[in-house]
């Protein structure tokens, strides 16, 4: 674990995207599957993922863009500034040499995550946009028309492959760093995207709820889905701790780190799970507070693990110590000065010279 | 393409001066730092030995570090100061420059890594992404700041102030062949003076590709707060991409088994039962 590094400081707006882009993304990405593979009766549960998946990638936009300290440059993440500057003083689009600078000012990185994220989340906003017209007007200009097309087909396919992509990068982005505990594991990804998964399905099956959506029959199909989503979300965080070996336990012992562990996994997953299997449509308020549940944990999970490394870093070295001195004076032992690698030293009380 | 330079520091010899510290002030135009949550009061003291600026950040390139180090005996009775002026390392490998997304950070033709204010948009990944805590956001700029290695003076033949200042030629400046060379001998040197523990870090290919400013160090890494194996961000993404298209993989099945209507072949219907004959007198319809 690198304790040597500085804090990026992400936070509020950083956690509302990767909750909220979670969602988004893991709900087109499962409309999809069921439009393609559901019932007839099923895609009316499609058609609400398609009313939400576009509204949350602009909110998303808009989340990504505050966290900027330049906000007013977040379009250099698509394009080298400096090049499409030139290009507009070379009399783009008028001039032959001015399209010849822009068509070079495209900046992608397809090795760094944020910089395909950006691409892919712009892909996505197209793609979700298309299927939001086919909800909206299904049997109208332009819904109609987009749906009995075949590019529309391709669409859908490639923002479904856009969907995954957004519900699983900003786990990996948090990998490619030197952070603590984020470059210590390579589950991060895996775990955001188990976690997508869920919270989508949550978010369909609150809003189909609320909305008195779908028959009874698909509803209890997309019932049937959440706890299989939320047993594998369980094998995930499990293979995420054990990835983390070592590092669990300084983890462990920040308020963050277990609001990410304990929070995500008694409020987001044991909680709803029990819902499920012991309320279930029994009654009225089984479905719903286990969805909402799903929900809570969703974002404890985010926030804890975009905050976990900020909360190590403060700590400082101290956090890998086993008998760390603010420990060590907790349990009235003398202090230990980590520099003489841990070993406690006698302090003095008296002062030569001193009466 | 212009010959690669870097530092090479040489702690043995560093006696914290701080020389570097105000000539990188100096020449970059840089101002003080303020207290903690008080722009318009002075730094207040560290009480971290006399270290005051704490750390490398956004106003301070330079930061020259004082370890101090004392025997395990109840009367810490031998007392050792260890002392570095960090920097950025411009490493060969540069987390940072790998992961901006805006093309900000670059490579010299000197072979150091630069950012390009003008177009950084604060995004803090190349923040994240330093293994050294080198990068800070400036609170004037809202943009990324590091050591430039003084490129404006290296265009002109100059050495950077840092090196120039340092009255004990602990920051050497120069070809980077040259320096390994040098620092090879002086580590030779030291060990035939009997102090066995010095050793060089990110002379070698070793850290993230080799340090283009690396160091002479008396301690392990970690005592002077350096990482002993810091990552190449890139290293982590093939695997998290293998374990997301297993979790993808495993979602799909799960819907698929859920909402699989269309998958399942069509009940065929029943043929119709064969008309029981009609008995006598019954007329057939």
């Amino acid at each position: 674990m690198n304790l040597f590094v500085a804090d990026p400081e992400w936070g509020f707006w950083i956690v509302a995207y990767f909750f909220l882009g979670g969602i988004a993304a893991g709900a087109y990405f499962v409309a999809i599957l069921i439009e393609w593979f559901g019932s007839e009766e099923d895609v009316v549960l499609a058609h609400i993922a398609y009313w939400i998946a576009f509204p949350l990638v602009l909110v998303c936009t808009l989340c990504l863009i505050l966290d900027l300290d330049r906000p007013e440059r977040f379009w250099h993440m698509m394009f080298k500034s400096e090049v499409l500057k030139e290009a507009f003083a070379e009399g783009f689009p008028f001039s032959a040499r001015g399209w010849k600078l822009a068509v070079q000012s495209p900046a992608f990185k397809y090795w760094s995550p944020m910089s395909a994220g950006s691409w892919v989340l712009a892909i996505f906003g197209v793609c979700s946009f298309a299927s939001l017209l086919t909800a909206v007007w299904p049997n109208r200009w332009p819904g109609r028309w987009l749906r009995t097309r075949w590019p529309y087909r391709v669409l859908q396919g490639i923002g479904c492959a856009a969907g995954f992509f957004i519900a699983s990068y900003t786990g990996a982005l948090l990998s490619a760093t030197n952070q603590p505990m984020w470059s210590d594991t390579t589950w991060l990804a895996p775990l955001f995207l188990a976690s997508a998964a869920s919270t989508s399905l949550a978010t369909i099956s609150f809003i189909a709820w609320w909305r008195n959506i779908g028959t009874p029959e698909a509803r209890a199909r997309l019932a049937g889905a959440e706890p299989l989503a939320l047993g594998l979300e369980v094998v995930v965080l499990g293979a995420f701790m054990a990835s983390l070996g070592e590092n669990l336990e300084p983890v462990l012992l920040t308020v963050r780190g277990n609001i990410m562990i304990f929070g995500t996994l008694t409020v987001g997953v044991l909680l709803p799970l029990l819902l499920h299997v012991r309320v279930g449509e029994r009654r009225w308020w089984g479905a719903p507070v286990a969805a909402l549940c799903v929900l809570l944990g969703g974002l404890l999970l985010r926030y804890g693990v975009v905050r976990t490394p900020s909360e190590l870093l403060a700590r400082g070295p101290s956090v890998l110590v086993r008998f760390a001195p603010e420990e060590s004076r907790r349990r009235g032992q003398p202090g230990a000065d980590i520099r003489n690698h841990g070993k406690s030293v006698q302090p003095r009380t008296k002062f030569p010279g001193m009466p | 393409v212009a010959e690669a330079v870097g530092f090479f520091t040489d702690t043995t010899v560093c006696i914290g001066c701080k020389a570097c510290q105000v000539a990188c002030h100096q020449w970059n135009d840089l101002p003080a730092g303020h207290a903690p949550n008080n722009r318009h009061s002075l730094p207040v003291l560290s009480g971290d030995s006399y270290d005051n600026t704490v750390s490398l950040s956004d106003v301070n390139w330079r930061h020259v570090k004082f370890i101090e180090q004392f025997s395990p005996d109840p009367d810490r009775s031998q007392a050792a100061w260890l002392m570095m002026s960090d920097v950025c390392k411009h490493c060969v490998h540069a987390p940072c420059l790998e992961v901006c997304p805006t093309g900000a950070i670059m490579r010299t033709e000197f072979d150091t890594v630069y950012i390009q204010e003008p177009a950084c948009n604060g995004c803090r990944d190349c923040v994240s992404a330093c293994p050294f805590g080198v990068i800070h956001m400036s609170e004037r700029s809202h943009v990324a700041q590091k050591c430039t290695f003084c490129y404006d003076r290296l265009k002109v033949g100059l050495p950077p102030a840092c090196a120039q200042a340092c009255p004990t030629q602990s920051i050497k400046f120069g070809p980077l062949t040259q320096l390994k060379k040098d620092a090879q001998k002086r580590v030779a040197q030291l060990h035939k003076q009997g102090e066995t523990r010095a050793h060089l870090y990110g002379a070698d290919d070793t850290v993230l590709g080799g340090l283009n400013a690396f160091y002479l160090l008396m301690d392990k890494p970690e005592t002077y707060g350096l990482p002993s194996n810091p990552k190449v961000p890139s290293q982590m993404v093939p695997r998290s991409i293998f374990w997301s298209i297993f979790t993808g993989l495993l979602v799909t099945l799960g819907v698929l088994f859920r909402f699989r209507q269309r998958t399942q072949p069509m009940p065929q219907p029943a043929e119709p039962a064969p008309a029981p004959p009609a008995r006598e007198g019954e007329v057939k319809p």
